[in-house]
């Protein structure tokens, strides 16, 4: 709920609820920066502060002694009435309040883990797994074509094939020399630091 | 379709309960077995599986396999050279893995570790295999004499037999220096004792997939030579397509009165900012008649990229002989003073110049200086 448009006066209604301190704290802030620069809302205020001040002061006068309301039995079903009345008006505007508190509240929270979810995961799934999971999406959607046979691939830690979803790596060091050994084979070469000894992984497509 | 979303919620739910790792069974027989012919003269004495672990990778599951297996020569020669085939025939029937290990010097009697660090990833959905999920097998052991052992359905055999060669003429060549007290060159020759003075690496993809996936050109590919050289590259195109590169075709003639069996042709790409990189060599079965002439053509496709996976685009390409089998079964590699007289280009010359054994005297040289590599030189010598 707006309690303010940009560039208006605050409506009579929300001038009563501030005064009643029935407004959320947000509202209540905007309204009262508002009130205190406009003399035409300080003024509607006052008049209202006069009128509770009025009816209170009217209230305590007319206050039914116990005997008074086993006498006017009239009387006192309307005063009755009239805070029953007065009840559920005001019940209907603190609902009202209530609602666009509560949407708000999911929303940022929605929006919090959402924003946690998106951290943690940039920061703890290796982007390399991000881009399986993006293949895998692509190709259950069918939006990425399916990589038919046997397929070898290098990287920095190792030299692969692949076929029918699965990979076979053989790792290496990223000090290896890597290189073609045949047209349908590749190789790392590197000095096993454990061993002293050149290993040379390959992997071959047949 | 109710079983992909069901899949994908199960990847979802890992992922977002922090991807962990768990250790994987210890019992090793489930993951790795290690089979050895009973006559070969290269038996597994023990094998260990090191802590490894599985978990949750995209929509797959990664296990991570860390093993060390002790051999022993239990032949009467010395041990110079063997592969390992890495296999999961389940998984992966069409792909193989293997781990060489050249330049040993394992007496008869002998043992020697090798290691073997895996990854193997599976879909959620994959079948279980009945047996262990990787297997590791003798390929191809050869000794000292050139002579071999083993299946060779990697055809490892002439690899191990080149680089047996190739470490035999670098050693002679460093011992030389040392002898001679060139120590400046031997400094040079071994990076310094830097370990990461070395040249620009190449990342690559291999597929069957012919088609091309931007527009494509032919190009010429231009050849060198090594002047000793029993066959040589004439002329080759091949095509091109930003960093993919199909078909090539290269014209061989054989200048030597000895049949040849097969050639194996090193590949250098220069990229847009003229950049050479040895791409690797390649092997083709090729019968060549004395002083015939034929040409080797290759299906595929190479993709080539820099170590971050970024595209790096061909301009240039070069081929050339690197090395020879004759139909006797001897083979031909270029001498150091083919290398020297090759190219002019350092980085090239140290590229080519850099063998198994090569990389193992510069790793022993950063580790001990020139006493330690003498020693081993001596050693091996």
């Amino acid at each position: 709920m707006s309690a303010t448009q940009p560039g208006q006066h605050p409506t009579h209604r929300s001038l009563a609820l501030y005064l009643g301190g029935d407004l959320p704290w947000l509202a209540k802030t905007k309204l009262r920066v508002h009130v205190r620069s406009c003399p035409r809302c300080q003024q509607y205020v006052g008049s209202l502060e006069e009128a509770q001040g009025e009816l209170r002061r009217e209230a305590e006068a007319q206050t039914l002694t116990g005997f008074e309301a086993i006498a006017d039995w009239s009387r006192l079903e309307r005063e009755m009435m009239g805070n029953i009345g007065v009840g559920v008006a005001a019940a209907r505007c603190v609902d009202h309040v209530g609602h666009g508190r509560k949407l708000l509240t999911w929303t940022a929270a929605v929006v919090g883990l959402i924003l946690l979810f998106i951290a943690g995961w940039v920061t703890h799934i290796p982007r390399e797994q991000t881009q399986h999971i993006f293949t895998a999406f692509q190709q259950w959607s069918g939006r990425a074509p399916q990589i038919s046979g046997t397929v070898l691939r290098s990287s920095p830690d190792g030299v692969a094939v692949r076929a029918q979803g699965s990979t076979l790596t053989l790792m290496h060091p990223r000090s290896a020399v890597i290189s073609v050994s045949s047209t349908s084979g590749m190789e790392a070469r590197y000095v096993d630091s454990e061993t002293g000894q050149v290993t040379i992984t390959s992997v071959y497509a047949q | 379709m109710r079983n992909s979303w069901i899949r994908l919620g199960a990847v979802f739910c890992a992922l977002t309960a922090g991807s962990p790792a768990f250790p994987a069974d210890a019992d090793s027989s489930r993951w790795l077995d290690v089979e050895f012919p009973r006559d070969s003269p290269v038996l597994a004495v023990s094998f260990g599986l090191a802590p490894s672990t599985s978990r949750v990778r995209g929509a797959s599951i990664a296990l991570d396999l860390h093993a060390s297996v002790v051999l022993r020569n239990t032949s009467t020669r010395p041990l110079v050279g063997l592969t390992l085939r890495v296999e999961a025939q389940d998984l992966l029937p069409g792909g193989k893995g293997s781990v060489m290990v050249p330049s040993l010097d394992v007496q008869p009697g002998e043992v020697f570790p090798v290691r073997l660090d895996l990854q193997l990833t599976r879909p959620f959905n994959a079948a279980k295999t009945e047996g262990a999920m990787v297997q590791v097998s003798l390929d191809c052991a050869v000794f000292n004499d050139l002579s071999s052992y083993g299946p060779d359905r990697l055809k490892s055999r002439r690899t191990l037999l080149v680089y047996e060669l190739e470490a035999r003429r670098d050693r002679r060549y460093m011992a030389s220096l040392l002898k001679n007290q060139q120590y400046d060159q031997l400094r040079q020759e071994l990076n310094f004792g830097l370990q990461d003075v070395r040249p620009q690496q190449l990342g690559f993809e291999i597929t069957r997939d012919l088609r091309a996936t931007g527009r494509e050109s032919s190009i010429s590919v231009n050849t060198m030579a090594f002047p000793s050289a029993p066959v040589q590259a004439v002329g080759g195109e091949a095509q091109v397509s930003g960093n993919e590169l199909h078909t090539p075709r290269i014209e061989l003639r054989n200048l030597s009165r000895k049949p040849v069996r097969s050639v194996d042709m090193g590949w250098i790409v220069r990229d847009e900012r003229g950049r050479d990189f040895v791409a690797g060599s390649v092997p083709a079965a090729m019968p060549l008649a004395p002083v015939e002439t034929a040409v080797a053509s290759e299906s595929g496709t190479l993709r080539f990229s820099n170590a971050e996976g970024q595209p790096v685009a061909i301009g240039a390409l070069m081929a050339f002989v690197s090395n020879v089998e004759f139909s006797d079964g001897n083979l031909w590699i270029p001498s150091r003073a083919d290398i020297e007289q090759a190219t002019s280009d350092p980085v090239l010359r140290k590229a080519l110049s850099s063998s198994p054994e090569h990389q193992r005297l510069a790793d022993v040289f950063r580790r001990k200086g020139i006493r330690g590599l003498t020693e081993e030189l001596k050693r091996a010598n």
